[in-house]
């Protein structure tokens, strides 16, 4: 695939590569949630993307890229129990609707269909940066990218210079004590684990780095 | 936190002197000063300072501070101090807090049981929900205990349930301090108002995705002997299981019920809920 697109295919490659990252990375993801919360998250999550799978491997209708990305959204907010439901729908479905029919990979509007996930996660969430949530992965990669785009960034650099920053922000987040979700009302217990909700967020966003520029993704955690 | 309520009575006997280096030193020096005082007999600040080994400045400014939360109290005419009346506050809500768990266990797991959810039995402290016992959801590996959580009052049925009865002040206080906004479902003052008005008249509490998004709980309250809340019982689960299509199903909320009011009975409660006349003139009043 070229790597000017963000077409339907490319949408649809993504979510195929983040539904096996979850995978792949489940108990990892599932052991960071228990730490903190609940294992069902993470079983949750890992339900949602398999939902998103199937979705994109038997679209009903034909779609545009912002279609797709939307009923990925609506996908998880019917179909997944827990917090991943309502978060990650959020997500999908703002970005979706940001992106609407639009092709071309560039940076300006990717920020954007970046930051209105961002603003749905925080609208549903009530969340502020340093809160230990996703958006601790999400507000940096979204900075990255309205930082690209002012630089100019060519597009095939686009996408891996909004995973890297998410993934620093995943990194932060282990000191930090959780002020929403499950974990925020074991206070202290918290602090000295990594947020799975940012993880999960890198992760996606690794894949579709890894998507659009046809190199291996780097599997958080391998390094 | 709570890991304390339980065991920390068999530590009274124990010398913590040796691992003294990790001990603060103030909290250590008031809880020895309490010690000796607890052996019954008025003393004055010299023969404590000379028993504990300390310049009795020290053990005079201790003193005070003690003094202070009702701790110690100091006689007028001989000046000697002695064990206040604080300590037995603190002491009955300890007995409180453990006949609670005590008392809820059984019921804690049968409503696990019948609601395949997890199950929290908390209590009221300074504005928080403290989880004093958690029932996990029956065949289901991975969790995280609760106990010692600290739950919004406002943002979860346990508290709602137990503020619903509570003196019209505690609500007040509440509010007053702010509720905070922990995702787009929480109420404000007023939707807390209104709906305890509701819990009032029903006895139940339910919550939704109002301090986690996707989980809910249903909730009733416990009384005790003096008809007094003095915690709640309740399952907690996904939103999707717990309220589907936005309502708890009628024998969940009856089987929520049913433990309450087991608890409250085992503490010797006569009537629940308790009756409409001990609420406050304000919840009546909407």
């Amino acid at each position: 695939m070229t790597a000017e697109q963000l077409g339907v295919a490319e949408i649809a490659a993504w979510l195929r590569e983040a539904a096996a990252v979850v995978r792949a990375q489940q108990a990892r993801l599932t052991s960071l949630d228990a730490a903190i919360g609940d294992g069902d998250h993470g079983l949750n999550r890992a339900r949602g993307f398999d939902a998103v799978e199937r979705l994109v491997n038997f679209p009903d209708h034909p779609v545009t890229p912002g279609d797709l990305l939307a009923q990925a959204g609506r996908t998880f907010q019917q179909r997944v129990g827990g917090a991943s439901g309502p978060i990650w729908g959020i997500a999908l479905r703002r970005a979706g609707q940001d992106l609407g029919d639009r092709q071309t990979l560039e940076a300006p509007p990717l920020a954007r269909d970046l930051d209105a996930a961002r603003a749905g996660v925080v609208e549903i969430g009530a969340a502020a940066p340093r809160d230990k949530t996703m958006v601790d992965a999400l507000a940096p990669a979204v900075d990255a990218l309205q930082k690209a785009a002012a630089d100019g960034l060519p597009s095939d650099a686009v996408a891996p210079s909004a995973a890297r920053p998410a993934e620093d922000g995943v990194r932060a987040t282990t000191p930090l004590l959780a002020r929403r979700g499950r974990a925020a009302f074991l206070g202290e217990r918290s602090i000295s684990h990594q947020g799975p909700g940012a993880t999960s967020v890198a992760l996606v966003l690794r894949a579709l780095a890894g998507t659009i520029c046809a190199a291996p993704p780097r599997l958080y955690g391998d390094e | 936190m709570t890991e304390h309520l339980g065991q920390r009575r068999a530590d009274e006997g124990a010398d913590p002197r040796r691992e003294r280096g990790s001990l603060i030193q103030s909290v250590d020096r008031a809880a020895r000063i309490l010690k000796v005082l607890a052996a019954g007999r008025r003393l004055g600040v010299t023969e404590i300072a000379k028993r504990l080994d300390l310049p009795p400045p020290t053990v005079h400014g201790l003193l005070r501070t003690l003094v202070a939360h009702g701790f110690v109290e100091q006689d007028r005419t001989s000046e000697k101090y002695q064990l206040g009346p604080g300590l037995l506050q603190l002491g009955s809500s300890y007995l409180d807090v453990n006949e609670l768990r005590a008392r809820s266990v059984r019921w804690a797991d049968r409503l696990a049981l019948h609601a395949d959810a997890g199950v929290r039995v908390g209590v009221l402290v300074t504005g928080a929900v403290l989880v004093v016992h958690h029932a996990f959801r029956p065949d289901h590996d991975v969790h995280i205990p609760e106990v010692g959580a600290q739950l919004p009052v406002h943002a979860s049925a346990l508290g709602k349930a137990v503020l619903a009865f509570a003196a019209p002040e505690a609500v007040d206080d509440l509010v007053a301090d702010g509720l905070p906004r922990l995702t787009h479902r929480t109420l404000d003052a007023r939707g807390l108002r209104a709906e305890l008005a509701d819990v009032a008249r029903t006895g139940v509490a339910r919550e939704r995705d109002e301090a986690v998004l996707g989980e809910s709980s249903v909730a009733a309250p416990i009384f005790d002997a003096g008809s007094m809340p003095v915690g709640a019982i309740g399952v907690v689960a996904d939103t999707s299981r717990l309220l589907p299509r936005g309502r708890a199903p009628g024998s969940l909320v009856t089987a929520v019920v049913t433990a309450a009011r087991g608890v409250s009975r085992e503490l010797g409660v006569a009537e629940w809920p308790a009756r409409a006349d001990r609420l406050s003139p304000s919840l009546r009043r909407r």
